[in-house]
């Protein structure tokens, strides 16, 4: 240093300046290190994530077919309004909810769901706002893409199912899989995610796994903005498995025309193959649009739908599966194998007293009419209340237990739907639920219950499936509606998938189940139930000759066995298989509310077997204007009243 | 005799300076062009790089004796530059500060950034007197006002970051100027103690604002901080810089952090993050090291002036380009908050540029005559 320096240790100082400068590159070299090289590879990997995007390209579900061929349901495409989650950055959701259910016509409140639901979400994922977007709904989202950058068009496959509400409670419906629903480990097992279209009820929901396709998705870079800049790859999507249902669409048309013609509007028929389960039709009144479900997003499908859940008649309920009914006489078929079973009457000795009823303590139990000392056929036939009576006083409760047990009367019938529930059934703790101010059972409670009465509380399908079963001589088989799962692809290529034949959900369970009746004993109940159609029974009116019907009426007391009080009437049924000795096809009718079994319950089963008659015999049915006549029968009310006669008659 | 000196000269003439600082801009020029490819940012920079080049060989050639000389007369010159910017239809408002001035055919340049060069001469001639006690309060006070004056103009333009940065300009010459050590001993205790407690009286007070205490909070821990406001380009910085690992980033250009404009001003504030992502640990450290090298030099030439003015200019251009270099890069790695201020020779700007090789040209000036006396 060439001037003066007195006042200060310059050199010092400008030596101080050096080191701090040095120092303080110093920290920054440090720094570096720890972000590039410590933690290089975490930041990078983050760094990828936020410009890396999966658009998912939806794949259409499987077709479902009936046994025939014809096309239950399909999918379409439509359009559909995404939200997609890049660049809500900044954006106040809550300001966008007006706007946008002003200009696409959505429910603010659904949209308002919505967007509590995005904020939960991985980055990359989509929300659709609207689903069946109109033309003026995508030309919207174009005119305001600077305004709403995060709304998209995209093309998405609908399900399109019949528009008459066929076979709505079958198919079940589709939807977007629930919060809660997400929330379960088996669907995150399944990698399904918000926004995805799942089974949500029937066929729909029982094959999901099966019907559901493998979404494809586009991989591509997009900026801070969210608009893509690059694609990387494209995974093309795969359309879910056919199902090849085993249901007949001219008799599942007829059930259905059936029971929109009957008086209450409001039942079940159920056409099964007795010989192994499948289950060729099966409606249940009132019924619904399977296709509301996917306008739900709407103003108005929102309506609908609310109009649906409050409906009192209860449109949604699948009553074949979902409804228990007490059977009535319907009943009388399993107790009278479990009769003959546990030795309480021989096919020496099947005669009963009838007596016209009978008294318990001081109370007095009529049948319908006077049958003198009936022998078991001729109880079938002429459905013998009092017969049945000292029938199940022989048995007694632990009789009544046993035959619900033999046949699975308390249980589900394992059919491939969902939510299928379980039968009520006779038992002390039943009693003691249902009636706990006289929890004891009494021998008037075991009357009660030898006739399908009050304790006596099951579905039809499950009536059904014991009723075909006797006819095939003990063989209960799990009813369903899957024939065949169709493959997908080719073995040996990737994302193929095995097709298969019908397996019954639970393994566990033997197929068929068999309840063990010799053959004198068979042939017998099978004789009562052939003399109920046509042999002057209770279900003669639907008699076809050349081809024997074996059925068995029943009419169940909702207020009081009889007691017509207007929207309480007894409840309609009637449960058959033919030809009698060699059944092919069986079928139940359940009229809500209508009846007597045999004036609004026969003649839709009949209708049903005139079909069926048609389709195998070519020909048209004998006798067919004979129930057509009959079924079109107006005022029965009087005719009731007038006729007291007639009413043990039709019982 | 003109031969000679012109002999002299050129053997005297700090080449290394030169390419080193010429290197630097170059590298800079290319990381630019990483940042926005689309864009001619990086053009421009290189034809500035020319500009300034010339600039820096006049100022080196001048006696920089007679240039302090006039000092006042730059200063003068300075100031009037920042009353101009203030005048709506001359200044010019870009990113929300009025601090720029258009120039006819040349576009827009930053009067703040040379009037760092002329404050500098105006501090180096005031405190170059011959000195034979410590400071005086008066000269304190001089000083003060000569820094304070342009701070005051400029904080007119809410420009607050380049504020920040003529402060270790007086800083450094102060310290060089016989002020106590005591004093400085006392005033870096005070502002280790009182900063911190201050701020924590002001939480509790909340005369800290929310949103103060976010920015720091960003600091302090952003991968926790509010990613996509106060936090997003600390947090998008970070990412870049962490991103590049070693040797740069795999991710292909079109797919880097600044192309798809997840970080913000990749050209200008945000070029460091861009370079670590580009050329990655390796380029970064090379960086630094050339700063670190340019520095050193620049305080070695410093402590061979011929005079104590020439001493002063060249130790208050190091100031400020330290002090800015530390900002900017701890900024670009988190650990300062966000503040607008470009990395000297790196970032693309005319003024910058051009400046900061005025400033350098100084050096080389008061280098080329150490042997005169």
């Amino acid at each position: 240093m060439k001037f003066e320096d007195t006042s200060q240790n310059l050199r010092a100082r400008l030596g101080a300046i050096n080191v701090l400068v040095v120092l303080l590159l110093a920290v920054l070299g440090v720094r570096l290190y720890l972000l590039q090289i410590v933690r290089g590879k975490y930041y990078a990997e983050i760094a990828e994530n936020q410009r890396i995007r999966l658009l998912p390209i939806p794949a259409p579900r499987g077709v479902i077919f009936d046994r025939n061929g014809n096309v239950l349901v399909d999918s379409r495409p439509i359009y559909e309004v995404i939200l997609s989650r890049q660049d809500l950055r900044g954006k106040d959701l809550k300001s966008l909810v007006q706007l946008l259910s002003a200009g696409l016509g959505v429910d603010a409140e659904i949209l308002r769901d919505r967007f509590d639901q995005i904020q939960s979400l991985p980055a990359f994922e989509s929300i659709p706002i609207k689903q069946d977007a109109t033309s003026g709904d995508i030309s919207w989202v174009e005119a305001h893409k600077l305004e709403f950058p995060e709304l998209r068009v995209e093309q998405q496959p609908q399900r399109r199912y019949p528009s008459d509400g066929t076979l709505a409670h079958v198919l079940g419906y589709v939807g977007e899989i629930s919060p809660e629903q997400l929330k379960q480990q088996v669907s995150r097992d399944k990698g399904l995610k918000p926004g995805d279209i799942i089974g949500l009820s029937g066929l729909e929901q029982s094959y999901d796994d099966y019907l559901r396709g493998r979404d494809g998705y586009r991989k591509v870079v997009v900026d801070s903005r969210g608009r893509i800049q690059d694609e990387i790859e494209t995974v093309a999507p795969q359309p879910g498995q056919d199902l090849v249902t085993t249901i007949d669409l001219d008799l599942q048309k007829a059930a259905e025309e059936q029971l929109r013609n009957s008086s209450t509007k409001r039942g079940v028929i159920i056409v099964m193959d007795p010989n192994n389960g499948e289950l060729l039709a099966l409606a249940s009144a009132p019924t619904f649009d399977s296709n509301l479900f996917q306008r739900i997003t709407t103003k108005a499908g929102r309506a609908e739908y609310t109009a649906l859940i409050d409906d009192p008649e209860k449109p949604l309920l699948n009553r074949a599966i979902q409804s228990r009914y007490p059977p009535g006489s319907t009943w009388k078929i399993p107790m009278a194998v479990a009769g003959l079973q546990q030795g309480a009457i021989t096919m020496d000795h099947s005669n009963l007293v009838c007596g016209g009823g009978i008294t318990i303590g001081n109370k007095f139990t009529r049948c319908m009419g006077n049958h003198g000392m009936p022998d078991l056929r001729t109880a079938i036939t002429r459905s013998c209340d009092g017969y049945f009576f000292r029938l199940g006083l022989k048995m007694g409760l632990d009789g009544i237990v046993a035959m619900v047990d033999e046949f699975d009367l308390n249980r589900r019938t394992g059919v491939d739907l969902p939510n299928e529930v379980a039968g009520w059934t006779p038992s002390r703790e039943f009693k003691q639920r249902m009636q706990p101010r006289d929890p004891d059972w009494r021998e008037i409670d075991t009357v009660y219950s030898s006739f399908g009465q009050v304790y006596d509380i099951i579905t039809p399908i499950a009536l059904l499936r014991t009723v075909a079963g006797v006819g095939m001589g003990g063989k209960l088989y799990v009813p369903h509606f899957v024939k065949e799962i169709n493959p997908v692809g080719k073995p040996g290529e990737p994302g193929y998938r095995a097709g298969r034949a019908f397996q019954p959900l639970d393994s566990s369970r033997p197929n068929p189940k068999v309840v063990p009746i010799p053959e004198d004993e068979h042939h017998l109940i099978v004789e009562g139930m052939w003399g109920v159609v046509n042999n002057g029974g209770t279900g003669a009116g639907i008699k076809m000759a050349g081809f024997d019907i074996a059925g068995k009426t029943g009419t169940a007391q909702v207020v009081g066995l009889g007691k017509d009080i207007g929207k309480n009437k007894d409840h309609s049924w009637f449960v058959s298989y033919a030809p009698a000795f060699k059944p092919e096809i069986s079928i139940i009718a359940l009229i809500e509310n209508a009846g007597f079994g045999s004036q609004f319950a026969a003649p839709a089963v009949r209708g049903v077997y005139n079909v069926y008659y048609r389709k195998t015999r070519h020909e048209e049915p004998p006798g067919a204007q004979v129930a057509k006549a009959k079924n079109a029968k107006p005022a029965v009310t009087k005719a009731q009243e007038k006729k007291p006669a007639q009413i043990a008659q039709t019982h | 005799m003109v031969a000679i000196f012109e002999k002299r000269t050129l053997r005297d003439f700090d080449w290394l300076l030169a390419f080193l600082a010429i290197g630097i801009v170059a590298f800079g020029a290319l990381q630019i062009r990483n940042a926005q490819p689309t864009e001619t940012f990086w053009v421009k920079q290189l034809i500035g790089l020319g500009v300034a080049f010339v600039a820096m060989l006049a100022i080196a050639f001048s006696d920089y004796r007679r240039l302090l000389n006039i000092a006042p007369a730059f200063y003068v010159f300075g100031i009037a530059l920042l009353v101009l910017v203030l005048i709506p239809g001359i200044g010019l408002k870009l990113n929300g500060h009025r601090s720029w001035i258009r120039v006819p055919g040349l576009g827009q340049f930053q009067p703040s950034e040379f009037v760092k060069v002329t404050t500098a001469m105006m501090l180096a001639r005031y405190f170059g007197k011959h000195r034979h006690t410590a400071l005086k309060l008066k000269e304190l006070a001089v000083g003060g006002f000569i820094l304070g004056l342009p701070i005051a103009l400029i904080l007119l333009e809410h420009d607050a970051g380049s504020v920040l940065t003529y402060i270790p300009i007086l800083l450094v010459v102060l310290f060089l100027s016989g002020i106590q050590m005591r004093l400085v001993i006392a005033v870096i205790i005070l502002s280790v103690v009182a900063i911190p407690a201050a701020y924590w009286v002001g939480v509790k007070t909340h005369l800290v604002k929310n949103y103060q205490q976010e920015r720091i909070n960003v600091i302090l821990d952003p991968q926790n901080a509010d990613k996509r406001g106060f936090g997003y380009h600390t947090w998008q910085s970070i990412l870049t810089v962490g991103e590049g690992g070693i040797f740069g980033a795999r991710a292909s250009s079109e797919h880097s952090q600044s192309s798809l404009k997840y970080l913000p001003e990749p050209h200008s504030d945000f070029i460091f993050a861009v370079t670590a992502e580009n050329s990655g640990f390796v380029g970064c450290i090379l960086l630094l090291l050339g700063y670190t090298i340019l520095l050193s030099r620049l305080i070695a030439g410093a402590r061979r002036a011929p005079d104590r003015p020439g001493m002063l200019v060249i130790m208050a251009v190091v100031g400020g380009l330290a002090f800015q270099i530390f900002i900017n890069v701890g900024m670009a790695l988190g650990i300062l908050p966000v503040i607008g201020v470009p990395l000297p020779l790196m970032s693309a700007g005319l003024a910058s540029l051009v400046a900061t090789f005025i400033a350098i040209g100084f050096a080389i000036s008061v280098r080329l005559r150490r042997f005169v006396n």
